[in-house]
């Protein structure tokens, strides 16, 4: 009886020991959008705090609410704001999101460098991607068939841009869906007659900004939310942000965070 | 499954992906298979006339094979279509004396398998200005009680789907949606009112429709209380020549209310049904039934950090109100005990394998129930070993 005691007594204990989850780590994930900034900012935090480990993944914003209402990631990393879906399905399971702003963003409509169409209406954008203008020529440029990239459908940039730029409309057939800002960017820059839409912070130098209704996306138009692709990113918590990743948070917000969060290529909070 | 069903099914499946790829934005190639062994005792009558438990059925089984595509052909337009394949449930059987089917006998199948549509049906968001308002039209899910999202916790199903107080897909038309900033959802439908199980010459001749409405609300985080109310009917009031009174129409107002408290790693689900059914046709006859369902789920992940959850569940179907002369008058308790390890979560967390152990035993109240209950002739006890495992794929 004594030895059987000692071995359930053993066994809780390991599981005891197993079930100690590790305080020192963090995991974030969610919107490839945020996905730099989330990434340069951990590096920057444990440099600072070496103790803590923290872990950033991507999968779009769908992705990174799901695993935060499963309880599988510390911080959601959204390029939108949650759905009422999302927000029942995480109250009814006991999980209270809490929203965190952590940085400004435009979506940018890019063309490749060889390009020489300097801005679009936003009837002209929706024209773009519902094919209703196929070739350049019908807006003034070369005569080059336009070649529609989008993102994917999971990706919290598609779900911005339908609603901004296409008010719910379908995206034509022929376009091309990808899933990451980076494909978006490196296909437009290879394509001459291609046009796609991107995070600011994605830019490079084989593509430029298109201006929506006379106004480029700037920190000032941005903010000012005169810029019609504007948005705000997010980072979501269960509850208000506590331990580590309220440390995280407030790295990000800071000072600091914010510098990281322009060195990436987005606007700051102030 | 035969070659021959495979291949139908494949040349469907393959039809519509190359017609939904042509039009969509986004295609979803989803399943999900349920391989099941089962252990069933019953009481059975011995040489000596004695009822005495024996092992009535072991066997190994698909019991549910879901093959399911979801189509984006906007962001305001998806549809849906899943297959639902089994090993069981099916419907044709040979005659030892004959080579051809006797599609009247429903105890074997010429397949080896079934198949049914279980969904078919296109969603349209944003056609009204009420935000997170869908219009659902087409083979849909039935939203009332908790048959509309039980996600087999246990293997036993929704307490309306297994009291057949409703069937758990139906054709019709609904405006369902969520209330903003989640506070709750709600829905109002029409439905054929006969199920997606009935095809071809066993659907009846019912004319009239079904009317649903079901509305939940999640006022403090992890607590959700609801309720849907459905009226149904059953036959056709009058044959089509004569107008002959029809004995067996039934007039069918469903209740069902809903509790769900989750606090921690324990979520208890509370369910409530009552059922009247009135024989206008036919006088004393008429009878309700209620169901009341307690189902805890604790989820031990957090205590010993494996995916393991220990869930619990007590039913009780009451049709003791059914005529004294009804062979289905009962009253029923049930008790499961069930048992879920989850594995290969994907990049939610959600787990893409489980097995599931469960007992499940049921027992009739001699006293409230038709004599051929009496002594336990009919209580019965299932163990139950499922492996069910699911993938979804962007196309």
């Amino acid at each position: 009886m004594k030895r059987m005691t000692l071995i359930i007594l053993a066994l809780l204990m390991i599981f005891m020991s197993l079930s100690a989850k590790n305080s020192n780590q963090l995991t974030c994930s969610g919107s490839t959008t945020v996905l730099p900034i989330a990434q340069a900012a951990a590096e920057a935090f444990m440099a600072k705090y070496p103790d803590i480990n923290i872990s950033v993944r991507g999968g779009g914003s769908g992705v990174g609410i799901a695993a935060l209402i499963s309880g599988s990631v510390d911080i959601a990393n959204s390029s939108r704001p949650m759905k009422s879906k999302e927000l029942l399905q995480a109250k009814s399971k006991e999980v209270n999101p809490v929203a965190y702003f952590v940085a400004n963003d435009g979506i940018a409509v890019i063309v490749n460098n060889s390009n020489p169409i300097k801005g679009l209406t936003l009837k002209q954008l929706k024209g773009i991607y519902t094919g209703k203008i196929t070739n350049w020529n019908q807006l003034g440029g070369k005569n080059i068939p336009i070649v529609v990239i989008s993102r994917d459908v999971a990706s919290g940039t598609f779900e911005v841009f339908n609603e901004k730029a296409l008010q719910g409309s379908m995206v034509i057939d022929s376009a091309l869906m990808l899933a990451s800002n980076n494909a978006v960017v490196s296909t437009v820059g290879d394509t001459p007659g291609a046009v796609g839409y991107i995070g600011l912070g994605y830019i490079n130098d084989k593509v430029h900004t298109l201006s929506i209704e006379n106004i480029v996306p700037t920190e000032t138009t941005i903010k000012d939310m005169s810029y019609k692709l504007s948005r705000k990113l997010y980072m979501y918590t269960n509850g208000k942000a506590s331990g580590n990743a309220a440390k995280f948070i407030a790295f990000i917000q800071s000072a600091e965070g914010q510098k990281i969060v322009r060195d990436t290529g987005f606007i700051p909070l102030n | 499954m035969s070659f021959k069903l495979f291949s139908r099914t494949v040349a469907v499946f393959s039809f519509i992906c190359i017609i939904l790829q042509v039009s969509a934005i986004e295609t979803k190639l989803s399943g999900e298979m349920w391989g099941r062994w089962t252990n069933e005792t019953t009481k059975n009558k011995d040489a000596d006339g004695e009822y005495r438990n024996k092992i009535s059925k072991n066997y190994l089984s698909l019991e549910r094979g879901y093959l399911g595509l979801e189509t984006a052909f906007t962001p305001n337009t998806k549809a849906r279509f899943t297959v639902d394949m089994f090993s069981t449930d099916a419907t044709y059987q040979y005659p030892s004396d004959s080579a051809m089917p006797i599609d009247t006998l429903k105890n074997s199948t010429i397949d080896g398998a079934g198949l049914k549509l279980k969904y078919g049906y296109v969603d349209f968001a944003n056609l009204f200005p009420i935000p997170d308002l869908n219009l659902t039209v087409g083979l849909q899910k039935t939203y009332f009680g908790t048959i509309y999202d039980w996600n087999y916790a246990l293997i036993e199903k929704a307490p309306s789907d297994l009291y057949k107080v409703a069937n758990s897909s139906d054709y019709g038309i609904t405006l369902n949606g969520f209330i903003p900033q989640g506070w709750g959802e709600y829905a109002l439908g029409i439905y054929n009112g006969e199920g997606y199980k009935k095809i071809g010459s066993a659907l009846s001749d019912n004319i009239d429709f079904a009317y649903l409405v079901n509305f939940r609300v999640t006022p403090i985080s992890g607590f959700t209380v609801g309720g849907s109310y459905m009226n149904n009917t059953v036959g056709r009031e009058k044959t089509l020549s004569g107008d002959a009174l029809n004995s067996k129409y039934e007039e069918q107002n469903l209740w069902d209310g809903l509790g769900r408290f989750v606090y921690g790693p324990v979520e208890v689900w509370l369910e409530y049904i009552y059922k009247d059914v009135a024989y206008p046709n036919v006088s004393g006859k008429d009878y309700t039934a209620t169901g009341l369902t307690i189902m805890p789920v604790i989820s031990l992940n957090s205590l010993i950090n494996l995916p393991v959850e220990v869930i619990g569940r007590y039913d009780r179907w009451d049709e003791s109100d059914r005529p004294s002369a009804d062979t289905a008058k009962s009253l029923l308790n049930t008790m499961i005990l069930g048992l879920n390890y989850n594995f290969m979560p994907d990049n939610t967390n959600t787990p893409q394998m489980t097995v599931q152990l469960n007992y499940e035993t049921k027992m009739y109240d001699e006293d409230k129930s038709a004599p051929s209950f009496a002594d336990g002739k009919k209580d019965s006890s299932q163990l139950m070993l499922q492996l069910k495992w699911k993938f979804a794929n962007t196309l």
